[in-house]
């Protein structure tokens, strides 16, 4: 019963049958997918679980063929492993082939990689401003800082590339830093932390002051008043509306059009006044009353990239069984013509 | 000067001299002319000689292997399929068989003579040597599943004709059988190291882009077919019509899906 379980399990004829069913599944569900991109088109852009639960179940009748697949993987997966165990016992007489059963094991490793990282990984963007550190997504502990930041630009002055200084902390540990660019994530744990897209936003203000001259406040900026209190600005808003009660709230937008600073006054660290300075108005009357006079002479901005983090739990087995599928190849078509010489024909079934 | 640089000059010398090696081959089948032959096998070395310095004409002026699209891709298919002929005719004498590879290389050729490719400086994501080996073992693996279609159709052939001038059924099905590994070899490569450029590219090793799909396919149906040589029922015609079918699946890879369909694929 058992041994004849086994034989059905290692029978060459069972892998051709689901290697054959898979091949007609995914051409199936392949050409599905240009007529739903919008359906399909963000599957590169999460771990397979996630897609399948935020967008997969939506439509089940257009994408049962992915879970099809997936099953007649795993299924060929189990065929090949059996057959790699079978040839482990038989090592002895068909050492000859190890070159094909290091690309068999190989090719389990990776399914297995590419199963644990499609439903236990994810895939998250992180914006960070130069000189900023933040906390990498789904990490306790761990904490990105963006050191620098510069685009590559062709000879037109259009931006090719990014070119990110990462420093990635375990705690206040730095662990890895790397110059991160296309070709080039910084990788720790599992971890592949890429380039997207970058940008500038709106960072602070410019100021003339009359006695100081110039100035520059940004978010958390401390400016000493005359009178022995300070000015501490809490948040910076490109884009502000006033409601009818004629309080002040930030709005929605980027783009500096009706920019304001939130500010606070304190007098022995007591907070005694907090309210917005729309710049388009006058100043509000306690600044006034503070002694203290700003005219805005002009925006501050800072770059700021944004970077993919994707964190993949199975591509270190994966990329194991890429080795191993490398080296089986390479061992495969170095024996081919030996074992051919040979008559080395395994058995006709 | 100019003229010698000019990579065109070289490849239309290349077609007229597979060109004419296509008309011997048929002379050759024809008149069973020994003479003939060996012409036919002479042009194809040297249309082939011609070809080289051509792509390393192109390789020195554009600074890297240059298959970033339709053209250069068609020009380096051509190119891969010639040498994996000469490879067999000078290993195994294929002998008139080359004439239906030939033509098959002509068509392709054929393609990148209608218009001339400038080069441009390579985009940051493709400036890597993974891409290079990526395409180059990808087309390297085209080529030989490109000469297991022509070998499949003269076993087909020959099966019927019985022909002298064509090597025997058993030897066509062993070049076959070879001709698939050598193209599932040479695929498995193009396969991990596209995984690891886009790993290394994208953060992901596996995309879910048509392209990535029909790869997949691809290599899945030649795993399959290097297990199927071992099964009796499908040894002789049911391979050979099994490398048609395969080849019909590598056509749809690399030219249905950016000509029909839309892909993210860097190279469509």
């Amino acid at each position: 019963m058992f041994n004849s379980l086994w034989s059905w399990l290692c029978s060459l004829k069972v892998a051709i049958v689901l290697a054959s069913l898979a091949t007609s599944t995914l051409i199936a569900g392949s050409l599905i997918m240009p007529g739903h991109m919008d359906l399909f088109g963000s599957m590169d852009q999460m771990p397979l679980h996630q897609w399948w639960s935020s967008v997969g179940r939506q439509a089940p009748h257009l994408t049962r063929w992915i879970w099809a697949t997936g099953l007649l993987l795993a299924l060929l997966g189990l065929n090949t492993l059996c057959c790699f165990i079978d040839w482990l016992q038989r090592i002895r007489s068909r050492w000859r082939k190890t070159g094909e059963y290091l690309l068999h094991i190989g090719f389990v490793l990776v399914l297995c990689g590419y199963f644990w990282g499609s439903s236990s990984g994810y895939r998250e963007k992180m914006r960070l401003a130069v000189g900023e550190t933040a906390g990498v997504v789904g990490r306790s502990g761990v904490f990105l800082r963006l050191d620098d930041f510069n685009t590559l630009d062709d000879a037109n002055g259009r931006p090719i590339d990014m070119l990110n200084s990462l420093t990635l902390l375990v705690g206040d540990q730095a662990v890895r830093q790397k110059a991160v660019h296309t070709n080039h994530p910084l990788t720790y744990g599992g971890l592949a932390i890429l380039p997207l897209s970058f940008g500038s936003d709106l960072a602070g203000f410019r100021f003339f002051t009359g006695e100081d001259g110039e100035i520059e406040l940004t978010e958390r900026s401390v400016l000493p008043l005359p009178n022995g209190g300070s000015l501490r600005v809490l948040q910076v808003a490109p884009m502000v509306i006033r409601d009818r009660s004629g309080a002040v709230r930030p709005s929605f937008g980027t783009r500096p059009a009706n920019p304001a600073l939130e500010l606070e006054i304190l007098y022995e660290n007591a907070s005694v006044w907090r309210g917005w300075y729309v710049l388009q108005e006058s100043p509000p009357f306690p600044l006034i009353q503070a002694g203290i006079r700003l005219w805005p002479t002009g925006p501050i901005y800072r770059n700021y990239s944004l970077l993919a983090v994707h964190y993949d739990p199975g591509a270190p087995l994966a990329a194991a069984g890429g080795v191993m599928m490398l080296t089986g190849v390479l061992i495969a078509v170095c024996s081919y013509y030996g074992k051919r010489r040979l008559g080395d024909r395994p058995e006709i079934t | 000067m100019s003229l010698l640089l000019d990579t065109h000059l070289y490849l239309c010398l290349a077609f007229g001299l597979y060109l004419f090696a296509c008309v011997f081959y048929l002379r050759a089948w024809r008149r069973q002319s020994d003479s003939a032959l060996r012409a036919a096998q002479w042009l194809v070395g040297f249309g082939f000689a011609i070809h080289t310095i051509s792509l390393a004409l192109r390789c020195w002026k554009a600074g890297y292997l240059p298959v970033t699209n339709l053209f250069s891709t068609l020009f380096f298919f051509s190119w891969a399929l010639a040498a994996t002929y000469l490879y067999y005719e000078i290993r195994y004498r294929l002998h008139a068989s080359g004439l239906f590879v030939m033509f098959l290389n002509l068509l392709l050729l054929a393609g990148t003579l209608m218009s001339r490719d400038p080069l441009r400086p390579l985009i940051p994501a493709l400036d890597t040597p993974l891409f290079t080996w990526h395409v180059a073992f990808s087309f390297l693996g085209y080529a030989q599943f490109a000469m297991a279609f022509s070998l499949a159709v003269l076993y087909l052939a020959q099966r019927r004709l019985g022909s002298e001038r064509l090597p025997t059924p058993t030897d066509l099905r062993k070049l076959n059988e070879e001709s698939i590994f050598l193209g599932f070899v040479f695929f498995s490569l193009c396969m991990l190291i596209g995984s690891l450029w886009a790993y290394r590219a994208w953060g992901y090793y596996f995309s879910w882009n048509i392209k990535g799909i029909w790869s997949f396919v691809v290599w899945l149906f030649y795993a399959g077919m290097c297990h199927a040589k071992f099964v009796k029922r499908w040894q002789g015609s049911g391979y050979a019509i099994l490398s048609i079918a395969g080849f019909g699946i590598v056509l749809f890879t690399y030219l249905g899906i950016g000509l029909l369909l839309s892909s993210n694929h860097p190279l469509g």
